[in-house]
């Protein structure tokens, strides 16, 4: 049985009486992509803000790597990498500046950050920019940087919160196979996504959170098969069958 | 331990990769001591315009008294009609208007008393006051004159001289006691009009650290607009450590600044000792620390950037008119009590006391343990407000 490296148990989490996240449950193992999908407003970001030890669970815990989040929160973020949703970069910074600041920040010392910094830069095809200022890059090369940021301090999980947003197929694909890259390497990832293609490209097993309550979680073959045949029917569909055809805010 | 060292180089190269915000800052001190310098580096003499109406236009006395208005050197007089002057003083484009009267030639020549109207909005202003002292000078020299005609006059009535020798008899002699006064005025020129350290430089440095409290005041903000703040939280820095470090760069910022301008003081107006000079830096830095620290307690409540920048520029106001920069306050008053309030108060008296009396900072322990406090205090419930405030941590 493989090693569960993420455990979380009976999240809850709520705004102003809103229920955000309402008992959620589930472990990620060791080596694994998991699959974090759900349309706008079910709880999937301010899960992983508790993950992240971000947010604080009003009820609940998460362990990862053992450690607990709420008595242990440095630990945690030892282990873990986030690439958010949102590009969160010094636009006034150089690519390698950035990367060397988080790296300082992760615990490096100034030559393994560096270090650091232009192997990731390579991997995501910019060592080329690396002096270049984030704020003339264009969106595709910042989402490679914001990646490229999460990746330095060697995390154990990253969590990769819509990672290929408003990006052109080139830059998508050149994360794609960076994922699969790391994924091949052992590392543990949580991805959320709203492109189905992507999620039964990329994860191994996938969970479909709505209405902040976990609503399926298998594998994307298992899961289509929960419908129809899993060679005619798409993880889309099974998407839209569970979570409803109405528009989310 | 060195994240927050981290933290602030960051924002330091940050600060020096944007050409137009280090040049707006490293030139802001630069320009405010040449203005300091426009202001008080020269011994400038007062030069003021008596606006008047002569209503006597022609007359004999209403042209000597302009005459001699327009000898004295530090005046300038300018001629109005009635309308004109009336227009201006409505609308308050002049403060003072001298008015002569239609009669003034023809009572005086007459013997009889007449008068010079000063038309005012308020006291006059400053210049008015100058200027119609001046003027009452000048009148009065003219009153002498009469009084001396007069009276040789009615002690010469019975000796039948022409009145008109008489007069010019008299005028001679008058002319020539004004040309050798029996007292003569000396005027010795031993500094400037007024000591720009003594009175004005401690004030605009402590403003000048005040800014500090803004720059603070956006440092979360910033980060949280960028979208940088939650992923620094998920790195190994503590919101301490990112708090320190914010603290320590905008302490460095506020401080290089204000060395900029007391290095140009020091050089050009040579008003400090190099012990003064390094005594008042400390001053300096520990007011920086105590301003900066207030700015993150703002920083940690904010939520937008202007939100931060109206709060932090509020409070900069009311610390700077608490704080004795624009004007002493008096003890006793109920503004004294307010001005113990202020952080400005406490770094005017230090700098007062180091720059223009030759104090010591053994002597300054209640002032700068009260900035020092400040700013632990301040640092401290800062990292506090930003855990209970909604979504904080």
């Amino acid at each position: 049985m493989a090693e569960e490296f993420l455990v979380a148990k009976d999240l809850h989490k709520s705004f102003n009486e809103r229920k955000a996240v309402n008992g959620v449950s589930f472990s990620i193992h060791k080596g694994e992509i998991f699959g974090f999908l759900g349309p706008n407003g079910a709880g999937k970001t301010t899960t992983i803000r508790m993950l992240s030890t971000v947010l604080e669970p009003d009820k609940g815990d998460v362990t990862i790597g053992g450690h607990s989040i709420k008595r242990d929160a440095d630990a945690v973020r030892a282990l873990i990498g986030v690439c958010p949703q949102d590009l969160a970069l010094y636009e006034d910074l150089s690519a390698l500046d950035n990367m060397v600041f988080f790296g300082r920040m992760a615990g490096l010392d100034g030559k393994e950050a560096r270090e650091q910094a232009m192997k990731h830069l390579k991997m995501m095809g910019l060592e080329g920019r690396a002096k270049g200022k984030i704020s003339k890059f264009s969106g595709g090369m910042k989402r490679r940087i914001n990646l490229a940021i999460a990746l330095v301090g060697s995390p154990k999980l990253l969590f990769l919160d819509e990672p290929t947003v408003g990006i052109d197929p080139q830059s998508r694909n050149n994360i794609y196979e960076t994922i699969e890259g790391l994924r091949d390497k052992g590392m543990t990832i949580l991805y959320t996504t709203h492109y189905m293609e992507e999620a039964n490209r990329l994860c191994n097993r996938v969970a479909i959170i709505d209405g902040g309550k976990i609503i399926a979680l298998d594998t994307p073959h298992n899961l289509k098969k929960q419908i129809g045949p899993p060679d005619k029917v798409t993880l889309e569909d099974v998407f839209l069958k569970m979570t409803g055809r109405s528009l989310r805010d | 331990m060195s994240r927050p060292f981290f933290v602030a180089l960051r924002e330091v190269r940050t600060y020096l990769q944007d050409k137009g915000d280090l040049a707006f800052s490293l030139l802001l001190p630069i320009i405010l001591f040449a203005l300091m310098y426009g202001a008080f580096g020269g011994g400038i003499l007062f030069h003021g315009t008596a606006n008047v109406v002569n209503e006597d236009e022609g007359g004999a006395y209403s042209t000597i008294l302009l005459e001699q208005l327009e000898a004295i050197d530090s005046l300038d007089v300018e001629l109005l009609s009635a309308e004109d002057a009336e227009a201006k003083l409505d609308n308050s484009s002049l403060l003072m208007v001298i008015y002569i009267p239609e009669d003034f030639s023809e009572s005086l020549a007459a013997g009889e008393p007449t008068e010079l109207v000063f038309r005012q909005r308020g006291n006059g202003g400053d210049e008015g006051q100058i200027v119609a002292s001046i003027v009452r000078g000048v009148a009065e020299g003219m009153n002498q004159q009469f009084q001396v005609h007069n009276e040789v006059n009615s002690a010469l009535a019975g000796f039948g001289i022409p009145q008109e020798s008489i007069s010019a008899t008299v005028q001679q002699y008058l002319d020539q006691e004004r040309a050798q006064p029996a007292v003569v005025v000396n005027e010795q020129t031993v500094g400037t009009s007024v000591d720009p350290v003594n009175m004005f430089l401690p004030g605009i440095v402590t403003m000048f650290v005040l800014f500090a409290i803004t720059l603070s005041a956006r440092a979360i903000v910033e980060e949280r607009k960028k979208g940088t703040l939650e992923r620094l939280l998920t790195t190994r820095l503590s919101v301490g450590q990112l708090f320190a470090g914010k603290f320590l760069a905008n302490v460095s910022r506020g401080f290089v600044q204000t060395l900029i301008l007391l290095v140009l003081a020091y050089i050009v107006f040579q008003m400090f000792t190099p012990l003064s000079f390094i005594q008042s830096l400390f001053i300096v830095l520990i007011f920086a620390a105590a301003a900066s620290a207030l700015g993150m307690v703002i920083a940690a409540i904010a939520r937008s950037e202007d939100g931060a920048t109206w709060i932090a520029v509020f409070f900069t106001m009311v610390m700077v008119m608490l704080g004795g920069t624009f004007f002493e306050v008096g003890e006793g008053s109920v503004f004294y009590t307010l001005s113990q309030f202020s952080i400005n108060t406490y770094a005017n008296n230090a700098l007062n006391s180091v720059i223009a009396e030759g104090g010591s900072l053994a002597n300054l322990g209640v002032e700068l343990g009260i900035l020092a406090g400040v700013a632990v205090v301040g640092l401290i419930l800062s990292r506090i407000l930003f855990k209970v405030m909604p979504g904080g941590k």
